[in-house]
């Protein structure tokens, strides 16, 4: 992308006022979407992002700039501006890149930009045919096909030069149900770190049927009640629980400047011993995966909270500098125009020791909550809030009507003492998690847990 | 390149691959942001992006493809696959590219300049100072933002359009840590300004809002009289704000569809849309498409005057354009928005709002709306903080709890509006207003 004489110079320019540190990320991005609305392929979005940012470091002072031109002139301007808010310091010095090349843990077979995007509108059609078609109450079905081209090249003061490519594909598709007037809503959206390969495994159709299930689902729901519950939530995307209640918390982002609830507490039980979790950027081809991160670290598997101990953080390398603490591979960033900072990759609670069946069989009365939406969190106090987008109040051990509606609210050092069964059946889901460094994707995931109390917001 | 070599080298293109209609939509944006952390600048960054959007009309439908590469080689290439890409729609609307309103007004704010770095960091020092001095229990993790943004934009078509528009402007947000015993409370507010004068409440409103939280109890669950702050219901008015797009009531999606000229509202309730906002900086004479905007009442007295319409939907319901056809930025597509959204004052004084709930909910901050809400069904169930309301005065705050019900139902129970609509600061051409309002009835769930 840039030859390695043009990195060093850029580099030397960075630090010729005084900075300890600097680091130049590039990136060339093809983004190939196709979406459908009612039926009709509506658009083909086609973007090529290129451009590179610069960040300099004096101590845990950053300075960042960025720029869409890639010539040697444009980063040298870029550099300059970098330079030009470090300091006035006079300083020469070089810099001596050495190329690393890494294993490509994640590789993809058909890149979806070489695949035209009349073949790529078939799949879509697919997909959301199937959603159509699956009650007649299903009044409209809209969905994407995302594919992500994405190749960075990372180059640094202490000499490592190192580049990427990674491909990522997925599928969303939203479906609404309506009857007398009242819409509701359901959306299924896998996706994985791989080209268009995915279908072989995840059929477009079951995609859609999916969405539409859940849609007829709530429109045939009652509202959820309200009230202080135990609950069930179930694996997959139900992973966002730990995502937002603590995944954030554990960021050095806030953990190093004191903004967290989890600041200063490792080694502490912080949750119930039968809660161990784990943050897994080198899971092969799965969505939140990547090689490096964004600053050129490996991805590591990161053991967050081992049997309800805290163990370690999210760490970049900011965070690192700032806590004295090793780099775990998670300094990440939605594209050049956002400088990096610590976040998640592949976030999960392990299979714990509880069987499924013997979940559900333990509560008396309660939520189970089949499939879950976003959420927040405030990192500071740990208050989160996700709504539930499939759930049924449970009696008697029995899963019984489904309820619309709910949302889950509480606070991450309650709520992680409180997981008091965890089951066996884990697997991740597919997200867009947005923070201070951009939209990226993560994969959040867990087993079948229960929550022995938790306030469950309704109406 | 600039705007003018880009035009000129896609027009060459867009005429050797045989295209008879084009646009080119160009954006390039220069922004500067300073953090600060304890008693210094933690982070300072300085961005300069440009892009260039090529759409055509190629066998009858409409291609468009975009990036930051501005080779002769990357330009044509870009024709190539615009033209590629339009062979996969089979929508069956006749894509327009406009070819211009007879008149557009004139932008009344002065135009946009990037605020100098040196400046942008010692305001952001004195706010943080200032933040520190506010109470001794502010502390670690406060962090005082300056940012300063400039974006020109132009807009140019083969029919005879071409127009251009530079907005921007400068601002703060203090975000205030406050700890006293075991507790730790947090708060952030943000303001539009360059200079400490404009921005000298700042820390002073970030710092007593994070204090006013100290010993928040848990409220019971029932319904209650609830005001909405301006701010937080100005929120629902954001994540909402699909339902008013001709789009989502064309494919069904909104529940509005079919009201228009409907009343929807409670008579108290006028939603207004103005793109030329007196005093701000992100006025705009023209949308994404080209065409002129104007202010209007979408709501009026409660009755549904209009939903909000781009070319492509004005055409399927035969009627004009309004001007919301938006542009998130080069590479987004043509979506339906509003510009400065808000609901228009009423006569009520906050404290009238409140004598009139004496027994209420004063809620000052939700959390969580895009997973909380939804603009199909017009569901919500938001995380709340904010104060008991007791003898028609503020009293304890309270947090942990949530309120839910549905946004048709909520409009149409708004009983009471307060005089002074509260903005939100934002570094684009969509920002949302309201005044408090006094809601009867609403459920909250605690404990």
């Amino acid at each position: 992308m840039i030859a390695k004489h043009i990195l060093e110079e850029v580099l030397c320019r960075a630090i010729s006022t005084g900075a300890d540190f600097a680091e130049i990320y590039a990136e060339n991005t093809r983004n190939d979407s196709v979406f459908l609305t009612d039926g009709k392929i509506e658009r083909v979005g086609d973007n090529l992002l290129s451009g590179a940012g610069i960040r300099a470091f004096l101590g845990t002072e950053t300075v960042y700039a960025t720029t869409s031109d890639l010539s040697r002139e444009g980063l040298l301007k870029c550099a300059g501006a970098v330079a030009a808010a470090v300091g006035d310091l006079k300083k020469t010095g070089s810099v001596i890149l050495r190329e690393k090349l890494l294993p490509n843990l994640h590789p993809a077979r058909i890149i979806p930009s070489s695949v035209d995007a009349c073949e790529r509108a078939d799949l879509l059609r697919a997909g959301c045919a199937a959603a159509r078609e699956y009650d007649p109450s299903i009044s409209q079905v809209s969905g994407t096909l995302l594919g992500v081209d994405h190749t960075i090249l990372i180059a640094n003061t202490e000499g490592l030069l190192v580049g990427d490519r990674h491909i990522r594909t997925r599928m969303a598709i939203q479906a609404v149900a309506s009857k007398n007037g009242e819409n509701q809503s359901g959306s299924c959206s896998p996706g994985a770190g791989c080209g268009l390969e995915f279908f072989d495994t995840v059929a477009p159709t079951d995609i859609g049927r999916e969405a539409a299930r859940i849609a007829v689902v709530n429109l045939n729901a009652d509202y959820c009640p309200a009230g202080v519950m135990t609950v069930a939530i179930e694996n997959s995307f139900g992973g966002v629980i730990f995502h937002e209640a603590c995944g954030h918390s554990l960021e050095a982002a806030s953990v190093a400047i004191g903004a967290s609830q989890m600041a200063g507490k490792l080694g502490q039980q912080i949750a119930n011993p039968k809660v161990t979790a784990v943050d897994d950027g080198t899971i092969p081809g799965a969505w939140g995966s990547v090689n490096i991160d964004d600053e050129g670290t490996p991805t590591t598997r990161n053991v967050l909270i081992e049997n309800g101990v805290l163990k370690n953080y999210m760490i970049d390398r900011l965070g690192s500098r700032r806590m004295g603490m090793q780099m775990t591979g998670c300094g990440r960033r939605q594209n050049y125009l956002f400088e990096p900072t610590s976040r998640m990759t592949n976030t999960f609670i392990e299979n714990g020791p509880d069987k499924n069946e013997d979940i559900i069989a333990s509560m008396e009365s309660g939520l189970y909550c089949r499939n879950m939406g976003g959420g927040s969190v405030n990192p500071l106090t740990g208050a989160f809030n996700f709504a539930v987008t499939e759930g049924y109040l449970v009696r008697n051990g029995k899963i019984c009507e489904a309820v619309r509606g709910a949302s889950l609210v509480g606070t991450g050092s309650e709520i992680l003492m409180n997981i008091d069964m965890v089951g066996q059946n884990l697997e991740c889901g597919q997200g867009m998690c947005g923070a201070a460094s951009g939209s990226i994707p993560t994969n959040v995931g867990q087993p079948l847990i229960r929550v022995s109390t938790i306030t469950v917001g309704g109406r | 390149m600039t705007f003018e070599q880009v035009k000129k080298a896609l027009s060459a293109a867009a005429r050797r691959a045989g295209l008879k209609e084009y646009e080119i939509y160009w954006e390039s944006e220069e922004n500067l942001s300073v953090e600060t952390l304890k008693d210094t600048v933690s982070a300072f960054s300085s961005g300069n992006a440009r892009g260039v959007c090529f759409r055509c009309i190629a066998d009858g439908h409409m291609g468009v493809a975009s990036g930051e590469l501005m080779t002769d080689d990357a330009l044509e290439e870009l024709v190539r696959r615009a033209v590629s890409n339009a062979r996969a729609i089979d929508t069956d609307d006749k894509p327009i590219l406009f070819a211009g309103s007879p008149h557009y007004e004139q932008v009344t704010s002065p135009e946009p300049v990037l605020a100098d770095p040196a400046a942008l960091r010692h305001l952001a020092l004195d706010l943080q100072k200032a933040t520190y001095a506010q109470s001794d229990k502010v502390g670690d993790g406060t962090q005082s933002y300056t940012v300063s943004t400039v974006c020109e934009t132009g807009l140019y078509n083969s029919n005879g359009l071409s127009l251009t528009r530079k907005i921007g402007g400068s601002g703060a947000l203090v975000f205030a840590i406050v700890r006293q015993g075991d507790e730790a409370r947090d708060a952030s507010y943000a303001l539009p300004g360059s200079a400490m004068e404009e921005l000298a409440e700042l820390p002073r409103i970030a710092v007593s809002r994070a204090l006013d939280q100290f010993g928040a109890v848990p409220v019971k669950s029932g319904k209650y009289d609830v005001v909405f702050s301006g701010e937080v219901f100005r929120e629902f008015l954001a994540t909402f704000s699909p339902v008013f797009s001709a789009k989502q009531a064309q494919l069904g999606l909104s529940l509005l569809a079919g009201k228009e000229g409907s009343a929807i509202a409670a008579p108290c309730v006028s939603l207004i849309d103005d793109p030329m906002r007196a005093g701000s900086p992100m006025q705009t004479a023209f949308d994404g498409e080209g065409v002129a905007t104007s202010r209007r009442a979408v709501v009026e007295n409660g009755v549904l005057n209009t939903l909000l319409y781009d070319l492509t939907t004005a055409a399927r319901a035969g009627r004009e354009s309004t001007g919301n056809g938006h542009r998130g930025g080069y590479a987004s597509p043509v979506t339906i928005s509003p510009y400065h959204f808000s609901l228009a004052a009423g006569a009520d004084r906050q404290e009238d709002l409140f004598a009139a709930a004496p027994d209420g909910i004063y809620l000052t901050k939700c959390k969580g709306f895009h997973a909380g809400a939804n603009p199909v069904t017009g569901d919500f169930s938001i995380d709340s903080e904010g104060f008991r309301i007791r003898d028609g005065k503020r009293a304890e705050p309270i947090r942990g709890f949530t309120v839910a019900g549905n946004f048709f139902d909520l409009l149409k129970s708004v009983e009471r509006v307060g005089n002074t609509i509260l903005w939100q600061f934002s570094t684009g051409l969509t920002a949302f207003g309201s005044p408090d309002l006094l809601v009867r009835g609403v459920s909250v769930a605690g404990e």
